[in-house]
């Protein structure tokens, strides 16, 4: 039943949404506006609140910063390390999940279990395996007739050793969305194709694969935009420090440095702002890609 | 009544219960071999999940010898659960672990409070703006979070909040992804089941917290666990606003512990299994409703 | 309770949805909306129930105006095509409900529920989850729980339209028995003019926001004061002729000739033609098209110019192919003028 709504209605509406909106509006509306305004804030006093002018001035010094150039390398390096490879793990995993019935929660709840860990802790777990005298990774490595590796203090190897672990780390929740997915195709497509004579893998291209498009459109953009706000990982793994010699520089890392350690808030914000700016284009880039290849 | 579970059931059923229609697949098209051969890779690929877990737990029992000995012990001789002892004597991690328990609890009931408020007027109510209000929220879902601190800190601190549990807790009493699980949710109940309350004689207030609440029920705990797992592990934001070491959560307390434990890695991980094993134990309770909870994001999201 | 509408409107943005409709549902009595969608029937329903309010006009219940009074200041209870039962709540605390919002004590509370449960025949489920009842039973238990605060109107909205077949029938006998034992004042709405005619008391016929004829079943079937009304009711759909195909109709019926001109068409129900040996008694003559026989039913389709018509009753059978002569009783023929109104036959005489 449609009834528009009266002054009567709204008003008590408002109670109900009021103290939601008090806290969104403070720190989640406002914020917003305040960020943008702050990357353009070019002269400010940070003990007086005082903006004498405003520019694109920390946009340039941004991008003159080499290791904000770093940080956007790497943290380009990371998406593209973490998100292909583990879609193609964590749908290999569902696809494997879905073909048996006994056992098959257990495995998933294995499965899924990193992502209810602190990203702090587990990353200082890794931290340990990653040890290039003690840890089980390099003893395993030796095992097969390798030379131990310097994971965490070996700049060269600072991303590798990020990326290993991120995507151990998000394999869980990729697999659920896809069990989703593959739970919604119905069956009677397969049914139909075998009578058409396609075999296993034939199946899979051409159906599994076109009509899980729509989910793996999710999952590449949620890994997209989780990938590029790393930085818990990074401050855990290398003992609150971007890497050995600032490899590992991420570009929330970049902010949090730039913001936490040395005060310069335009330029903090800025960067914030950038951040914001490449997750958007990755979005929409990937909803036109995907208005344009799945179809239905 | 079905249609209200109705909306649950499905997805929980294709997750944790028959799957009837791959099984006709899987009978017909999968001989013994292939079937052995997808549950072989299966149990080295959750071996593979766990070994972290495993190697954690296992160090964090061993003596300081056999946490570095070479081959890697994996079964210490003695379990020393002493460790852990030792790392509450190192670090407060008793103050740590209430300080998350009290941050946690406090902003997720609060969080709970105003999104279940929030949600009903959304999904129920009628007043002028709502959809434009409504778009604004859902927007700023697109700006990640990391660039509000800078604001937010600067909130805080005006506030005179810096180096409070007020500060840990306050940007957190509402989401505005809850308000938004929870309104398709509660959309999901049926007009007339409001109409039918209303002609009984109960007001939209005493209708949301006895009829609609119970009825989605299973989408609060899911907002809520989801909830608790994010808070627990929280750590920029805490390590941002505190810098009085009582007033640490856990995952900041640990990430400090690192420079404290210096290479004692068995004090190490026993901290980190502190810190873990709460919400595995949740986990492991109550994972139907996360699972459900993930998946129901994704669909959405 | 006896409810009054006076010229009451109700329109959303622009679409008005009811047009200055007037009428009484008198006390105690089992009052049904009959229409096709979209012809309104729910939203007088609604506006009986002070779940909306009307745009303009005036409601009252008895002789107090109860406009801009709430569902519960007006006491009515209301039924709903989903039966919208708690499904979190037991059967008993589903019928217990209203009473423990009108703060009843708890043990009266039970006493009076479990005494509507028998009266619906449902108190050996009173323990139970709805959703572990049949929807019939469901239905039972929506209607206690309405009559549980004693309303001063049942509402019920399309209430038997969930249910398959045979218990439709089974729960409109239910619904009619319930309603006289308790003698509360009834509203129901349907879209199913077999399920008002055979439960009702009174029938308000609803199209486009406006009301076509209030009045009791046999009236409405047998008068119709419109060829809405006189389409809308009964199965096959009466037949229409246009006198504009048969000029000869109005003659062979006797009109006045100040009548002649006014009237548009005829419509007579197909169990009232008959079959008459001479031509010259008869009003239209047609070729057998077609005999069906289901059961102890037997239909005739007889072609008549190019236009089919239907008859259910002839007596004899006649073969598929033979001309044959109908007629009807004039008091069974219904005359349409140009606006689709009935001509009155006590007029035409």
């Amino acid at each position: 039943m449609i009834q528009k709504p009266t002054l009567k209605s709204s008003l008590k509406s408002l109670l109900y949404i009021a103290p939601m909106m008090l806290i969104v509006g403070t720190f989640n509306l406002y914020p917003i506006v305040r960020s943008f305004l702050m990357s353009f804030y070019a002269d400010y006093n940070i003990f007086t609140g005082e903006v004498s002018s405003y520019g694109i001035n920390n946009f340039i010094d941004i991008f003159k910063d080499p290791e904000f150039i770093l940080a956007i390398r790497n943290t380009f390096i990371f998406v593209l390390g973490v998100v292909p490879a583990s879609i193609a793990i964590s749908l290999g995993i569902a696809i494997l999940l879905n073909r048996v019935q006994v056992l098959s929660g257990f495995f998933r709840s294995i499965y899924f279990l990193p992502f209810v860990t602190s990203t702090v802790a587990i990353s200082i777990v890794w931290g340990w395996i990653y040890h290039s005298r003690f840890g089980l990774l390099n003893y395993a490595l030796g095992l097969l007739g390798f030379s131990p590796i310097e994971f965490l203090t070996d700049p060269s190897n600072s991303m590798l050793a990020l990326i290993i672990m991120a995507i151990w780390k998000g394999l869980g929740f990729n697999i659920i969305l896809f069990l989703v997915g593959l739970n919604n195709i119905d069956g009677n497509y397969y049914s139909a194709a075998k009578i058409d004579g396609a075999k296993g893998w034939q199946r899979f291209t051409n159906i599994t694969l076109p009509l899980l498009g729509p989910t793996m459109f999710l999952v590449s953009v949620m890994g997209v935009i989780n990938s590029f706000k790393v930085f818990d990982e990074v401050f855990a793994l290398f003992q609150s420090r971007p890497g050995p010699a600032g490899s590992a520089m991420t570009v929330v890392y970049y902010i949090f440095q730039k913001f936490y350690q040395e005060s310069q808030y335009g330029i903090a914000a800025a960067a914030g702002i950038v951040l914001f700016l490449i997750i958007l284009v990755f979005t929409l880039v990937q909803m036109a890609f995907n208005k344009k290849f799945v179809h239905y | 009544m079905e249609e209200v579970n109705h909306k649950e059931t499905p997805l929980m059923t294709k997750l944790f219960k028959a799957r009837k229609k791959s099984e006709t697949e899987t009978v017909k098209d999968s001989n013994p071999a292939s079937k052995i051969a997808v549950y072989i890779l299966l149990t080295i690929g959750s071996f593979t999940m766990l070994i972290p877990f495993l190697w954690m737990i296992s160090t964090a029992l061993k003596s300081p010898a056999e946490a570095v000995a070479m081959p890697p012990v994996w079964i210490p001789q003695i379990f020393r659960i002493e460790n852990f002892a030792r790392a509450f004597e190192v670090a407060p991690f008793g103050r740590y672990f209430l300080n998350s328990v009290l941050i946690t609890s406090i902003s997720t009931l609060g969080e709970l409070l105003t999104t279940i408020l929030a949600a009903f007027a959304f999904a129920k109510m009628k007043f002028y703006g709502k959809n434009l209000l409504f778009t604004i929220l859902i927007a700023t879902m697109m700006v990640p979070g990391e660039l509000l601190i800078i604001p937010n800190y600067l909130t805080i601190s005006k506030l005179n909040l810096i180096n409070t549990y007020s500060a840990m807790i306050l940007p957190y009493l509402a989401s505005v992804f809850s308000v938004f699980m929870l309104k398709q949710n509660f959309e999901s109940v049926p007009n007339e089941l409001y109409y039918a309350a209303k002609v009984d004689g109960t007001s939209d207030f005493k209708f949301l917290w006895m009829i609609m609440v119970p009825l989605s029920k299973s989408a609060i705990v899911a907002v809520a666990i989801l909830k608790i797992i994010g808070s627990w592990n929280s750590f920029m934001w805490p390590l941002i606003v505190t810098n009085e070491r009582l007033l640490r959560p856990l995952p900041v307390g640990l990430q400090a512990f690192t420079t404290e434990a210096g290479t004692q890695y068995e004090l190490l991980m026993a901290a980190s299994t502190i810190v873990i094993a709460p919400m595995i134990i949740i986990y492991l309770f109550l994972q139907r409703y996360i699972i459900m909870g993930v998946a129901k994001s994704g669909l959405k999201g | 309770m006896q409810v009054q509408f006076k010229d009451v409107t109700m329109s959303y943005g622009d679409k008005e949805v009811l047009e200055k409709i007037n009428f009484t549902i008198p006390e105690g009595k089992l009052v049904s909306i009959l229409g096709p969608s979209g012809c309104g029937k729910s939203t007088t329903l609604m506006l009986i129930s002070g779940l909306t309010y009307p745009s303009n006009g005036q409601i009252y219940f008895g002789d107090k105006e109860v406009t801009k009074q709430d569902a519960v200041k007006r006491k009515v209870g209301m039924v709903f095509q989903n039966y919208a039962l708690y499904p979190h709540l037991t059967i008993l605390e589903n019928i217990m409900f209203p009473l423990k919002m009108e703060k009843m004590p708890k043990n009266k509370r039970k006493e009076r529920a479990l005494e509507l449960a028998r009266l619906v025949q449902i108190e050996e489920q009173v323990d139970k989850k709805p959703k572990q009842l049949s929807g019939g039973q469901q239905q039972r238990v929506a209607i206690a729980r309405a009559l549980a605060k004693e309303p001063s109107i049942l509402l019920m909205d399309e209430p038997l339209s969930n249910l398959d077949a045979r218990l439709r029938i089974e729960m409109r006998e239910e619904i009619r028995r319930i309603q006289q034992e308790t003698g509360v004042t009834t509203v129901f709405v349907t879209h199913d003019q077999e399920e008002a005619l055979s439960i009702s008391d009174e029938v308000m016929v609803l199209n486009e926001g406006a009301i076509q004829q209030n009045s009791d079943p046999i009236t409405l079937y047998h008068k119709p004061k419109n060829r809405f009304v006189a389409q809308f009711l009964g199965t096959p759909v009466i037949n229409t002729i246009k006198v504009a195909d048969h000029p000869e109709l109005l003659n062979r019926l006797r009109l006045s000739e100040i009548m002649k001109p006014e009237v548009q068409s005829i419509g007579i129900r197909a169990e009232n033609i008959k079959v008459t040996t001479i031509e010259s008694e008869a009003l239209l003559s047609g070729i057998v098209n077609h005999v069906s026989r289901v059961g102890k039913d037997t239909t005739v389709y007889i072609e008549v110019n190019g236009h089919s018509l239907v008859a259910t009753n002839l007596g004899v059978i006649p073969e598929e192919g033979t001309m044959i002569h109908i007629t009807a009783d004039i008091e069974e023929i219904h005359l349409f003028n140009f606006n689709g109104k009935v001509i009155e036959l006590e007029a035409v005489k």
